[in-house]
């Protein structure tokens, strides 16, 4: 999978040495494509998919569903994409500039208004019931699209906040071998290593590296202490839990000193296009979101949590929504957009699919408070990049906001359009802890062909 | 599950149908031949039954006499005896939940009581780390979601005090089951209030709230649990596999009718209950089902007891024999890993148990007994199955349910990090009695990583994240760091023993065990020479950190 690291580096290092002359961003497709062929253009570059996850759930009338003119549209005003007759927020200018690369789908239709509840829906594709323990879309889509033998995991989570709801972010009945890497969740991952700079140390992979003063030689030594007492424990016991335990600290060790970590290493990128992503932990795990995608990771998702970086459920509007989602704007615009042409820039783009959602939407109407509280009824998601048919609008919401008027799209629709827009088959079925197959996506799911490329 | 467990289900389902077609339906007191069929492989009589109690000692040999059948039927040489070692960090951490500290490794070790290994079960069960142990087992499957969702988390820490009590009062298993059950839902009583340690009343409420108050959910719960019936298959749909059929759901659903949530489903569950409803509208539908006993007997409305009482009678009576049954299975799935009908929480469709007249022998002594858990526990814990070795097997002998020996089982986070501490002697941090808004401690941070995915313990797999917690993580590296680490300053400060004295105190701490003579060999020089350090204190951590990352210390065997 490393293969192409090596001129990777090159292609990212003369960008962006032309990026910081303020000649790549917008520049002619024909070289650009050309420089960065190698990962792009190899036929068998898998696909891969990042999901942007909205914590608390975004605000549908306030970003991609204005309602100008209406009582419950707000004062936001409504600005030109670059595909004539899509428009939405001003407070998202950058990425309005890269709407045909967007499809924005405004009648999301999903009936569970409870945060738990609704994160788990929208994650796993199946509303929490009984004993089944459904998979997170990473975990499914990292099964399917994982590369044996690859050093990095295929599922890496950056910054989520699992509290509303913590087994929409695991693994489920796949077991821990689809279970999420995760870092910088909640300040704890933080890595604190002198001269390290926080905001990177926040991003970084929790107890990935050796502790103080134990360095390689003494790690050595440690593993070769430990070796044969695992070999006699193994040969006593022999069969699946031992074995299974010598593995994974085989692949912890080979994680640990492989060229693949590099990809967390964010200081190792030049300043502007750091400064390009924002300085925030959504727009700086953007940036790992690339890095990442760009060594093979199938999965890659980023939470927004707030715009102060804090671990929060930022999105939850109920009061002052108006300066919430402005702020919050700011930070995803910066990283979403700066992703789009980062990843376009160097061919990865027609490869990796984005998906932007929340557990829902929020109330058209403003309550007392100037907030807008949960709605499942009628709201927005968006995909993008690869598999996608850029510049298009699905369904339709009412004047006021209150009703999805044209081609409702429930939640096992819109799973099963991102498998498809992947390359994944959603029926493939999977053995789940109650003996029973379940397919990746409901039964009942009718992907939004409209939107595939 | 593997393709080789589906192969088995499979198989199983084909002996079923060929066993049914022998079945002859007979009369069973006040339970038709409906209820028979629905429990296929049901206990042998259904009417009540006066089982002459026998003491445990009786009953474990009943089980090592049945176990033996089975092995000599099929020509199965079961596996050695454990040693003295062996058989303590398995009881230990089976009913303490964590390993012994080396004093008591060393006296157990010394001695030649013959009695010992039945005094060691006596002495656990009366310690409070056995109430500890069981509070951290029964609250992961009674309250799985308080772990996963805020909303039933608040209500963790109350209904943990109200089981820790149970325990250690060593309170019948029924009347357990009963008060959960019948926990009061009163408006408004257990709102929550944070920060207010005071707010801290023993009860059994998050058992509602975690299933948020839904009578389905509750029905679905309870049946699982407490019947080992998955009937939750059958709330949408009969389904085609199993027996049950909607109408058979929303009749159990219906003892829950009167429990509503109030408020929005944002908010912290607060409840209230319609004191008598029995009746409820399946969803869907215009029709109304009435609670009916999932055996088709008739409810006796008489009398004012509530809805929910008059199903906790019948689901804990000793006349149902479907409850001590599931309880048996449990416990002994508890010191084997395995039950003898597997999952344990699917015992209602078609699958066979591995040793059916143990199983029902279990459950009728365990219901003679008055459900007291400690004298199942005492039968099992003493009997010759329990006590085999789990070394020797071979790779193709991965399937216990000969129970010929002893299979290895990971530990749940909680063990983990108890053992941890214990043999480490690092400062355990006690479980947050009120409920923590994002548990940012050690602790919390060790028991996530390693919270157990459902599956089963004979299957438990390391995952790359734990390896790395486990080599590089600040538990472990407090524990070998030569300042901080209390059992490796004290092994270092030990000069009245050499430097093979030295390593076997921290095996004795980490593995409960000796040293083998080819492991002194191995690390007295590596010490002596001081490692990589030229440093024998840090050799010693560098001793205690592979004893605590190996696979002995990480799973019980």
């Amino acid at each position: 999978m490393f293969r192409s690291t090596r001129s990777l580096e090159m292609t990212r290092r003369q960008w962006l040495q032309l990026a910081a002359a303020g000649v790549a961003v917008g520049a002619p497709a024909g070289w650009m494509k050309a420089l960065a062929a190698d990962a792009a253009s190899s036929p068998q570059r898998k696909r891969s998919c990042i999901l942007l996850w909205m914590n608390g759930g975004p605000s549908q009338m306030d970003t991609f569903d204005l309602k100008p003119g209406h009582a419950n549209g707000g004062p936001y005003k409504a600005i030109q994409t670059s595909v004539p007759g899509i428009r939405i927020s001003e407070h998202l200018p950058k990425l309005a500039q890269l709407a045909d690369h967007l499809a924005l789908v405004r009648s999301m239709s999903t009936k569970e208004g409870d945060h738990g509840r609704a994160s788990y829906f929208l994650r796993t594709g199946y509303p929490p019931q009984g004993q089944v323990q459904y998979p997170t879309l990473g975990s499914l889509v990292a099964k399917e699209l994982a590369d044996e033998g690859a050093e990095l995991p295929s599922f890496v989570s950056i910054g989520p906040f699992r509290f509303l709801n913590q087994a929409a972010y695991g693994p489920g009945f796949l077991g821990h071998e689809y279970a999420p890497l995760i870092v910088g969740e909640n300040g704890r991952g933080q890595v604190v290593r002198p001269g390290m700079n926080p905001e990177d140390a926040a991003l970084r992979v929790k107890d990935l590296d050796a502790p103080d003063g134990i360095d390689r030689r003494t790690a050595d030594a440690r593993l070769g202490l430990l070796n044969p007492l695992n070999a006699e424990f193994i040969d006593s016991h022999p069969g699946g839990p031992a074995e299974a335990h010598r593995s994974a600290f085989e692949h912890a060790i080979k994680l640990m000193r492989s060229e693949g970590v590099k990809a967390f290493h964010l200081d190792t990128e030049p300043a502007p296009l750091r400064d390009a992503y924002g300085r925030n932990p959504f727009g700086q795990g953007c940036l790992l979101a690339r890095r990442l995608i760009e060594r093979g990771v199938p999965f890659v998702e980023v939470t927004l949590n707030s715009a102060n970086g804090m671990q929060a459920v930022g999105w939850d509007t109920h009061q002052q929504n108006f300066e919430q989602v402005k702020r919050l704007s700011e930070v995803l615009d910066a990283g979403w957009s700066t992703l789009l042409r980062d990843l376009q820039q160097r061919g990865l783009l027609e490869s990796t699919t984005i998906v932007w959602m929340g557990e829902f939407g929020r109330t058209p109407k403003i309550n007392a408070n100037a907030g807008r509280d949960h709605f499942p009824n009628a709201w927005t998601a968006v995909l993008g990049g690869g598999g996608i048919k850029g510049g298009s609008v699905i369904g339709r919401t009412s004047a006021d906001g209150n009703t999805v008027e044209e081609r409702a799209v429930t939640v096992p629709d819109f799973i099963a359009t991102v498998c498809m827009a992947l390359g994944i088959d959603p029926k493939i079925q999977n053995i789940s802890n109650v003996g029973r197959p379940i397919r990746i996506a409901d039964p009942a799911a009718k992907p939004i062909t409209e939107a595939l490329a | 599950m593997t393709l080789l467990e589906r192969g088995a289900t499979m198989r199983r389902r084909q002996l079923w149908l060929v066993l049914s077609l022998a079945v002859v339906a007979s009369p069973f007191g006040t339970y038709g031949a409906e209820a028979t069929a629905k429990f296929p492989n049901g206990p042998a009589a259904f009417a009540s039954r006066h089982i002459a109690p026998i003491d445990e000692q009786a009953l474990s040999r009943a089980i090592d006499r049945a176990l033996e059948t089975r092995w000599q039927k099929q020509s199965v040489t079961p596996a050695p005896l454990s040693d003295d070692a062996e058989f303590l960090r398995r009881v230990c951490l089976d009913v303490a939940g964590r390993i012994p500290p080396v004093s008591e490794t060393r006296e157990f070790l010394s001695k030649t009581d013959l009695e010992k290994r039945r005094a060691l079960v006596d002495r656990l069960l009366a310690s409070p780390a056995y109430a500890n142990h069981m509070t951290d087992v029964w609250t992961e499957l009674l309250v799985p979601e308080a772990k996963a969702s805020f909303q039933s988390g608040f209500f963790a820490g109350d209904f943990r005090v109200w089981l820790r009590k149970e325990f250690s009062d060593g309170t019948g298993y029924d009347k357990i089951v009963r008060e959960l059950l019948t926990v009061p839902v009163t408006s408004g009583q257990l709102a929550f209030n944070p920060g207010n340690a005071q707010t801290i009343t023993p009860s059994a409420f998050a058992f509602v709230a975690a299933k948020d108050g839904k009578p389905e959910n509750l029905a679905a719960s309870a049946s699982r649990l407490f019947l080992g019936i998955r009937l939750e298959c059958a709330q949408c749909h009969n389904h085609p596999f199993a027996k049950w059929t909607r109408d058979e759901f929303w009749g159990m659903a219906a003892f829950f009718a009167g429990v509503q949530r109030q408020g929005n489903g944002d908010a912290i569950f607060q409840g209230t209950e319609v004191a008598g409803r029995h009746e409820i509208e399946m969803p869907g539908t215009k029709r109304t089902i009435k609670a009916s006993f999932l055996d088709g007997r008739d409810v006796d409305w008489s009398g004012n007891a509530s809805s929910r009482s008059k199903l906790a009678e019948w689901l804990t009576s000793r006349d149902n024999p479907y409850f001590a049954r599931a309880a048996a299975n449990r416990v002994w799935s508890h010191f084997f890993g395995v039950g003898f009908i597997d999952p344990v929480d699917d015992m209602g469709a078609n699958v066979e148990a591995s040793h059916p007249e143990l199983l029902d022998l279990l459950a009728d002594q365990f219901a003679a007994h008055e459900f007291d858990l400690k004298y199942l526990i005492r039968a099992i814990t003493s009997s010759r199955a329990y006590q085999l070795s789990s070394a020797g097997g071979s790779p193709s002998t991965t399937v216990y349910r000969l129970f010929d020996r002893m299979p290895v089982r990971g530990l749940s986070a909680e063990q983990l990090y108890d053992s941890l501490v214990m043999a480490t002697g690092l400062n355990k941090e006690a479980p947050p009695q009120q409920f923590v808004f994002a548990n940012n401690g050690l602790r919390g941070e060790f028991l996530e990583r390693f919270a157990s995915q459902d599956e089963r313990a004979t299957d438990r797999q390391t995952s790359i994240l734990q390896a790395l917690t486990l080599m590089n993580g600040r538990l472990v590296d407090d524990a070998t760091n030569v300042e901080r680490g209390a059992t490796l300053q004290a092994v270092a400060d030990s000069y009245f023993l050499d430097t093979a004295g030295r390593i076997e105190t921290l095996y004795l701490a980490a593995l409960t065990r000796r040293p083998r003579s080819e492991e002194l060999e191995r690390l007295v020089p590596y010490v002596e020479r001081g490692g990589p350090t030229l440093n024998s204190k840090k050799a010693f951590a560098d001793v205690l950190w592979s004893l605590l990352g190996s696979a002995e210390f990480v799973f019980n065997h």
